[in-house]
């Protein structure tokens, strides 16, 4: 067995951070009027030209043949209760429209899993409001008596909803772990930026790691950075972006910290913005302006400022 | 065309599976795995001419999760691939990269945090947006409508269920890379809650966080570095339906088309195989793959257990489930299995079946076969 990863214990809750992710999602033909139809609470499927096989709900593509071309049709909203099961969301069941080739995943309504067996009839229940989503269909409940319905042509068909907005939020708690624990707790605790020595004895690797990327050997000791460095690339952004910390115009760089081989990303304040690039450059001398709160992040440092070119490493 | 090269899984390495590494970073994991594999292999990370790896962008919490790994992965400045499906495939892309002579050693590497995210939440951003996920369609509803469309085609009992996992978790048990692991008995397993009926708690595997790498060489390379290659003698991978409700019930077509492919490179008859690793991502999943991969008849999985390939020594994946790289900690397993037998009480194994599976209700899967 291997040495254990974790082998320096950090006492330090996980990072927790949600990406909240934005889209606008494009359904096509078929998905696109069946929710486009709900609200004249007609189901929509689709016959493939070629393999004449009926897809319920409406499909762009034949599941068996992968045929394209595809008939929308008008379905019966009744069928027969082919599979279910039961997790946190309720009854999960597949449904096989009368008429169809293919089975619907849909929820149960207002029934014991243990008393629903395969074979059963079942009827949608429709909403009471529509959302242009499949939830237009609350679900499908038993009915022993439902009539048994057909397909037919779809006459004057509403236009496909073009898009739909959607979002979809995932959630992390990640682990430190023994190197980024050490660099953050001691940012939070010491104001201290703490690296590890490169394998090669040569400069100080941050963020600090237990695996020299290049020559993949141990890296060494822990070594403390001052706060000071030297700007090696920077960009005054002007741009406005999802998910900016601050109103542009403000310039992001890489900032060579003082002894250490790797560079750090943070921002430069503390100048007429409106001789950003003349202030700035390549080569200018930088200290960090720390925040009060001590929260051990990166964000603890406000920004980076500059300072003369002849202020040394600033201890 | 020349024959394509031979090539050998020549060592492994693999951290603990853990229900959480909270001490320790995917790279922290990673940089330790890449390590124990090259320490003692007789090569250097110089000598490597590729790394390819499998984890998920969704699973990791950011995007392109490999770039920010390279280093960890000893992958600088290296010719680097990232698969976004189980390690397996990752292993398949280096055998054939090998293979067509395009190079002679490379490293494998699939890892996995799911204790750090929302396991429900990766698995419902791979379900359609309009018609299934908002209707609560997602892997645990898949995997309870296919035990239920196994029970119904004939053959299986739900009873059979929890001694599938009883089993499972009894080899995992004694398996030093699974931690967490007690024993279970039927009872307390049917005595679980349903998480989708037929199935219960224990029932649907369990995800776990770890890493696994594998080192891959052409036959030249691998019979200089180690008297016991263990040769890849047979792939095949195949998919489903995205749509669940379009597969054919009861069965995992895709696994039968998979390991036809892979029997048929090899020249092996499935059930002259000395040994299995399969991943199921029920009990009833794991009984339906031992089915597609011709280990057992149709509705006759339990079966194979008590057949002459001895099956998943190592617990398999209902009590160990690193998702992305659970299949490559299968091909771990079973070379451990094949260069150490006597560590678990066999004489010899001339022959592995390796199975990998991926996607809402295993609409993948990736099929190995390996020889000594």
């Amino acid at each position: 067995m291997m040495q254990a990863p974790d082998s320096y214990l950090i006492e330090r809750p996980p990072l927790k951070t949600t990406l909240a992710m934005a889209y606008t999602l494009t359904p096509g033909r078929a998905a696109g009027t069946f929710l486009a139809e709900t609200i004249n609470r007609r189901m929509v499927g689709s016959r493939c030209r070629s393999s004449g096989l009926v897809c319920v709900p409406a499909q762009d593509f034949c599941p068996r043949s992968g045929g394209a071309d595809m008939e929308l049709v008008a379905a019966p909203d009744t069928g027969t209760l082919t599979g279910f099961t039961a997790t946190e969301a309720g009854i999960i069941a597949t449904i096989r429209i009368d008429g169809a080739d293919f089975d619907f995943v849909h929820r149960i309504l207002g029934a014991d899993v243990g008393a629903l067996s395969i074979g059963q009839r079942v009827q949608a229940v429709w909403a009471e409001t529509m959302t242009q989503s499949i939830l237009d269909i609350s679900g499908f409940q038993v009915v022993a008596t439902a009539p048994l319905g057909r397909i037919a042509p779809l006459n004057e068909p509403a236009p496909a909803l073009p898009s739909k907005p959607y979002a979809l939020d995932l959630h992390y708690e990640h682990a430190f772990g023994p190197f980024y624990g050490r660099l953050f707790d001691e940012i939070g605790s010491s104001r201290r930026i703490m690296g590890v020595r490169s394998s090669s004895g040569e400069g100080v690797l941050i963020p600090p790691r237990e695996f020299d990327d290049i020559s993949f050997t141990r890296t060494g000791t822990w070594v403390a950075l001052p706060d000071t460095g030297t700007v090696s690339a920077m960009s005054v952004i002007h741009l406005e972006f999802k998910g900016q910390k601050e109103p542009p115009p403000y310039i992001y760089a890489e900032i060579q910290l003082d002894g250490a081989v790797t560079r750090l990303i943070h921002s430069i304040k503390g100048i007429d913005m409106s001789r950003a690039a003349e202030l700035v450059r390549p080569g200018t001398r930088v200290r960090a302006v720390w925040t009060d709160s001590r929260t051990g992040s990166l964000s603890d440092i406000s920004h980076f400022e500059p300072i003369a070119a002849d202020d040394a490493a600033g201890r | 065309m020349n024959n394509p090269n031979r090539v050998a899984v020549v060592a492994c390495a693999q951290t603990e599976l853990r229900p959480a590494w909270s001490g320790a970073q995917h790279v922290d994991l990673i940089s330790a795995t890449v390590s124990a594999l090259l320490k003692g292999s007789g090569v250097a990370l110089a000598d490597v001419d590729f790394v390819i790896d499998s984890g998920s962008d969704v699973l990791d919490g950011r995007s392109i999760s490999n770039c920010g790994f390279l280093g960890a992965m000893g992958a600088h400045h290296k010719e680097e691939s990232r698969v976004e499906e189980d390690g397996l495939w990752a292993a398949s892309y280096g055998v054939n990269k090998i293979a067509a002579g395009a190079a002679e050693l490379g490293v494998i590497i699939a890892y996995s945090k799911p204790s750090e995210s929302d396991v429900s939440l990766f698995y419902a951003s791979q379900v359609e947006p309009f018609y299934q996920r908002p209707v609560g369609f997602d892997h645990v509803a898949a995997c309870g409508l296919q035990a239920q469309q196994y029970l119904v085609r004939g053959g299986a009992r739900a009873a059979d269920f929890a001694r599938v996992v009883a089993r499972s978790w009894r080899q995992a048990a004694r398996n030093p890379h699974v931690a967490g692991t007690q024993t279970l008995t039927e009872d307390e397993i049917d005595a679980g809650a349903y998480v989708a009926a037929p199935l219960r708690r224990h029932m649907i595997s369990r995800p776990l966080d770890g890493c696994v790498a594998v080192l891959l060489a052409g036959a030249a390379v691998a019979r200089r570095m180690t008297a016991q290659p263990v040769w890849v003698t047979g792939m095949g991978a195949a998919m489903d339906s995205h749509a669940f409700a379009v597969r054919a019930p009861g069965r995992v077509e895709a696994c039968e088309v998979a390991a036809k492919a892979a029997y048929a490179r090899a020249g092996l008859d499935p059930r002259s195989a000395a040994i299995a690793e399969v991943s199921g991502a029920s009990a009833a999943g794991e009984m339906m793959v031992l089915e597609a991969l011709g280990l057992a008849a149709p509705g006759q999985g339990f079966a194979a257990y008590a057949g002459a390939t001895a099956i998943n020594l190592s617990g398999g994946a209902l009590p160990a489930d690193p998702i992305m790289a659970t299949g490559l900690v299968r091909l771990a397993e079973a070379w451990r299995q094949m260069t150490q037998p006597a560590d678990y009480g066999l004489a010899g194994v001339n022959s592995a079946i390796v199975h990998a599976t991926g996607g809402v209700g295993m609409q993948s899967h990736c099929v190995f076969t390996l020889e000594v």
